[in-house]
């Protein structure tokens, strides 16, 4: 393909400029983090007197250990399971094309769309009653019910694809259908597992509405709960706020990082079946 | 056929298992156990926080200092309580009260407005504590605002449902500095020696006025009941908070306040961002001297005598007319605890302490800026002469003489703050609202929300 | 299911007899704990959502019924009835935005989609994706506010004279909450474009440079068409974004000033925890809920039309 010099420039200028405006904001954070505590420094400029000592307060502050601790349980509470389940009905209605697999499935797809404000009330007195408001179980359970929509549509997506004569000759070889599924079907589908776990992991850990509704201890939040409170307390701080937010986003951040390539994958991917 | 008969059955079988989830149909709300109202549980002697461990909940509103220094002062007292102090935007406070009060519920509590937590029997009965501790032997007025009614109305006289931490009071704050500049000698004693004030700032190129007015938190209440209390007596504004019968905030002399504070919007005396301001921006540029006036209340005092030492007045909003009575804005900072609270006991007793204990008193006056409640004869911590604590100290006691007290407006309802206030007010500054509609509109939603309730 | 009749008879038939006692018993217990976990938190609460928005509720004592008025206070109470405009208008710029500039850009990019700046673009512009918008919210009210850096660098290119607090005036407040989604967006619309434009078959292009085709006429004939269902895609995600929009303007602005910036979703929380409504926040809810699913189910089947 010929490419004329001018215009892989502007490519280049747009690109440039694009993450420039992406970037800014994290820039703003970071300048501002370094100001004196408790100024209003105005635009973008670098301190005289840069305070780093503003990360380690924030980390007191916000009780980054604790949060981070929760996240992850709630993390762990979530996405396994919600991997399970999901792996398992997309089998069923995929690949075993079980009795009435289509309605499920039609139900489950009407979910995919859902806003989470829209059960949100109902949600919280059912919670309630259940006794577990203030724990980390009252934004466990629901995301897992809510997350079965997509991880049972993305899994069925897998299934669907496997040729029946991987089954079949399984099951000459006298296999139950668990041992099919755990022994044959599980090991092909680590791919797409791989991906609805990166989906699950940052969907649960930026979960904001469920935690700031059914759980009012920040330390039993996720992480973007957490964020919200940590602004109710100290959004009059904007230096501190800044350092508290960075701090909070750094671990998403080095997740990211570091898995980067399976990242972007997943979440194009998913949101193109999604 | 075969074939398509089975999922359809299965179909009629899902939406049976659905049926039967959605819990048989009864109406919301008809089976949960209701929370009684607390009658005044009679305490028989003074309760205490015991000598047994134990941790106590709050939830303050973030940004004031006053109540965790009490509780720090407390635990060094009383060792074995310990606190877990939960921190939000007095916004969000407001928001997450009724449902924290009722699920959640803490030990102590910064209160937003009252009435509609009473009607829930959200709020303990504080009346058996009044009389084991002796609340009812102080002056009558100091607790005036936290008595409601059966049924949270009106305010102003039955029982006994918060207890504040002291009694603050609002008016302007004044830059000397920049007083100074403007010839200003004296803080002004009528309304129009005001206004020539605020214009000869503008024309020195000062911001006449910085205020808040964003989010949700519509500051320029501040200035307009000021301004209220200026034009018209203020019996009918209390009236109104109280939710007395036929009470209306859309009257001749408030109408005029409107127009006024419009005319101030207009004439430019307010930042022009004035609704982006938040409270912590406001406060910041104040004391930066970025403006000579400030509309807000005592609990700043010792902030402003730390950060602007010598730089900072105070005074009364002046009358419309010379010599008229003097009224302002001066409530408790009201703290309650919550009808389900695990430890009323120790939280009663905490209330108490702070009313009565010489530390305390003196941690309420040196960070709090105001008078602590508690019994008349009580120990007052001395100030220094030439702070403004001092300052508001002795405003308190010109209001008092004028008996000129008033609660806030926006306490009135618990939303009208959030619903009608803060919105109406951003409008008007925008221009989107005229000053007849703005107190129209609030009154329609002041009635609707306390025949709603 | 456009998979040819045929290709499907060659190797379902014969495993549909071998499992044929999965289909059944076995099958559904496979699918049981998926169903009843969202039965039981989905379901049920959606279900719950109906009932409470036929009573009056205060969420604490009895409720009363009041068959469809709560429906009738969303249509004509003018504050209810503006956050729903409000979603609407937030469209343009949760939506239109993102997409077209990512077009845009995506299509500039593709020309250099080896080099190594592609490769870090697709790092960078993927980051608003990953972090919590809570933390795009508290950064963005920064930025934007009077004194922040979007005015710094106005003022810098001599547009001194528009700098205002952008989240405080009624008439850009809801316009800033949109640029912020849109800079949410915007990378992975971005992205998702890209990747669908690296499918088009390059003879179609070459073809259509021989019938002399000026980038423009190429663009509009071979690049927009091929990427129906990416765009489509895009569109969904975003106009649900703008519609279910929470956690931005929760954070930014709290549907100040005035009611310029409340939305559906923010008012929702209020009238059901705070103003204690429940009813009214039901019926609001069951109207984003079907609004949402009226936005997404056409696209959902036209995208699908393309799948398998």
């Amino acid at each position: 393909m010929i490419t004329p010099w001018r215009e892989a420039w502007t490519g280049r200028l747009l690109l440039v400029l694009m993450m420039a405006i992406t970037l800014l904001p994290f820039v703003s954070l970071f300048v501002t983090a370094l100001h004196p505590s408790g100024t209003y420094p105005a635009g973008l400029a670098w301190p005289d007197d840069p305070q780093w000592g503003n990360f380690l307060r924030a980390f007191e502050a916000a009780e980054m250990g604790e949060l981070l601790k929760s996240s992850t349980l709630i993390v762990l509470g979530v996405v396994p399971i919600s991997i399970l389940l999901g792996t398992m009905a997309g089998f069923a209605i995929g690949h075993l094309r079980v009795i009435g697999g289509r309605v499920l499935f039609v139900l489950f797809v009407l979910g995919l769309t859902l806003p989470y404000e829209g059960i949100i009330t109902p949600l919280y007195y059912q919670i309630r009653d259940m006794g577990l408001l203030n724990t980390r179980w009252a934004i466990i359970l629901p995301l897992i019910g809510l997350f079965m929509p997509f991880s049972v549509f993305w899994m069925r997506a897998h299934f669907v694809n496997m040729p029946g004569e991987l089954s079949e000759s399984a099951r000459m070889d006298g296999a139950n259908v668990w041992q099919l599924f755990r022994r044959i079907h599980v090991p092909l589908a680590v791919p797409a597992i791989a991906s609805l776990g990166i989906l699950l992991f940052l969907w649960t850990w930026n979960q904001f509405l469920l935690a700031i509704v059914l759980v009012d201890d920040p330390t039993k939040r996720t992480m973007s709960g957490a964020l919200g409170a940590f602004q109710g307390q100290w959004g009059t701080n904007i230096p501190l706020l800044s350092a508290g937010s960075l701090l909070i986003l750094t671990p998403t951040l080095l997740v990211f990082l570091i898995f980067q390539r399976h990242f972007v994958k997943a979440l194009l991917q998913g949101s193109l079946k999604g | 056929m075969a074939r398509r008969v089975r999922p359809g059955r299965s179909g009629v079988a899902l939406v049976i298992a659905m049926g039967t989830l959605t819990a048989a149909c009864a109406p919301p709300g008809g089976d949960s156990p209701q929370p009684q109202a607390t009658s005044a549980a009679p305490v028989s002697e003074a309760p205490t926080c015991g000598t047994a461990p134990v941790t106590m909940t709050g939830y303050f509103e973030t940004g004031f200092p006053l109540p965790k220094e009490l509780t720090t002062e407390f635990t060094k007292q009383h060792p074995n309580v310990t606190w877990d102090i939960r921190e939000d935007q007095f916004a969000v406070l407001t928001q997450n009260a009724p449902r924290l009060l009722a699920d959640n519920p803490p030990d102590l509590m910064r209160l937003p407005q009252l009435s509609e937590l009473v009607k829930d029997n959200l709020m303990k009965n504080l009346d058996g504590y009044a009389t084991a501790f002796g609340w009812d032997k102080w002056p009558a007025s100091q607790l005036e605002q936290l008595r409601l009614g059966q049924g949270g109305r009106p305010r102003g006289e039955g029982s006994l449902y918060a207890l504040g931490l002291n009694m603050s009071m609002t008016g302007v704050f004044y830059n000397k500095k920049l007083a100074e500049q403007i010839g200003m000698s004296a803080p002004p004693a009528t309304l129009a020696e005001f206004d020539t004030l605020l214009d000869k700032a503008k024309s020195a190129g000062i911001t006449p006025i910085v205020q808040f007015n964003g989010g949700a938190t519509g500051g320029l209440a501040f200035p307009l009941q000021n301004l209220m209390a200026s034009y018209g007596p203020s019996g009918p504004i209390n009236d109104w908070i109280f939710q007395k019968p036929g009470a209306t905030i859309d009257t001749p002399s408030n109408l005029q306040a409107v127009q006024h504070l419009e005319r101030w919007i207009k004439a430019g005396y307010f930042q022009k961002d004035v609704n982006a301001v938040d409270y912590a921006t406001m406060m910041s540029r104040f004391i930066d001297g970025q403006g000579l006036f400030m509309f807000n209340g005592d609990w700043e005092s010792g902030n402003l005598d730390k950060q602007m030492a010598g730089n900072v007045g105070f005074t009364l909003m002046p009358s419309a007319q010379e010599g008229g009575k003097l009224a302002t804005m001066s409530a408790p900072l009201t703290f309650g605890i919550a009808a389900k609270a695990k430890n009323a006991d120790c939280a009663a007793y905490f209330l108490n302490w702070v009313a009565t204990d010489k530390r305390a008193r003196e941690i309420g006056v040196e960070v709090g800026g105001s008078r602590p409640l508690g019994p008349a004869d009580a120990y007052m911590p001395e100030v220094a002469q030439d702070t403004v604590t001092a300052g508001t100290l002795a405003a308190g006691a010109d209001i008092a003489a004028d008996n000129g007290a008033m609660d806030f407006i926006a306490n009135a309802t618990g939303a009208i703050y959030a619903k009608g206030w803060t919105p109406q007010l951003q409008k008007l500054v925008a221009g989107e609202q005229t000053p007849q509609e703005l107190l129209k509109t609030v009154q329609a939603d002041y009635s609707g929300q306390i025949e709603g309730n | 299911m456009t998979r040819p009749a045929g290709a499907r008879s060659v190797h379902r038939r014969p495993v549909a007899r071998k499992l044929r006692g999965t289909r059944g018993l076995v099958g559904w217990l496979f699918v049981a704990p998926a169903f009843a976990f969202y039965a039981v938190f989905v379901l049920r609460p959606i279900a719950l959502t109906f009932q409470y928005s036929l009573y009056e509720w205060d969420g604490i004592g009895p409720s009363t019924w009041v068959g469809a008025a709560n429906y009738g206070r969303v249509f004509t109470d003018r504050d209810l009835f503006e956050s729903l405009v409000n979603a609407f208008q937030l469209i343009v710029f949760f939506s239109a935005v993102p997409v077209v500039l990512g077009l845009a850009v995506a299509a500039t990019i593709r020309r250099i989609a080896a080099s190594r700046l592609a490769l870090v673009a697709r790092t960078v512009l993927f980051l608003p994706q990953v972090i919590p918008l809570v933390a795009a919210g508290i950064a963005w009210s920064w930025l934007l506010a009077s004194t922040g850096v979007v005015n710094q660098l106005l003022s810098l290119v001599g547009l001194g004279g528009v700098t205002r607090a952008w989240l405080g005036d009624f008439a850009t407040a809801l316009p800033a909450v949109g640029m912020i989604g849109a800079w949410v967006l915007l990378g992975l619309c971005t992205l998702l474009l890209l990747a669908g434009m690296s499918k088009i078959d390059p003879a179609l292009y070459e073809a259509a440079r021989l019938d002399g085709a000026g980038p423009w006429r190429e663009f509009v004939s071979i690049t927009i068409p091929s990427l129906r269902q990416e765009i489509a895609v895009c569109v969904t995600v975003t106009v649900i974004a703008a519609l279910a929009s929470f956690d931005i303007v929760y954070i930014s602005t709290q549907g100040g000033p005035g009611n310029t910036t409340m939305v559906p979703g923010l008012q929702i929380f209020y009238l059901a925890f705070a103003d204690r409504e429940v009813g009214t926040a039901s019926a609001l809810a069951m109207v984003l809920m079907i609004l949402v699913i009226a936005c997404a189910l056409p696209i959902q089947w036209f995208a699908k039309d393309n799948n398998r």
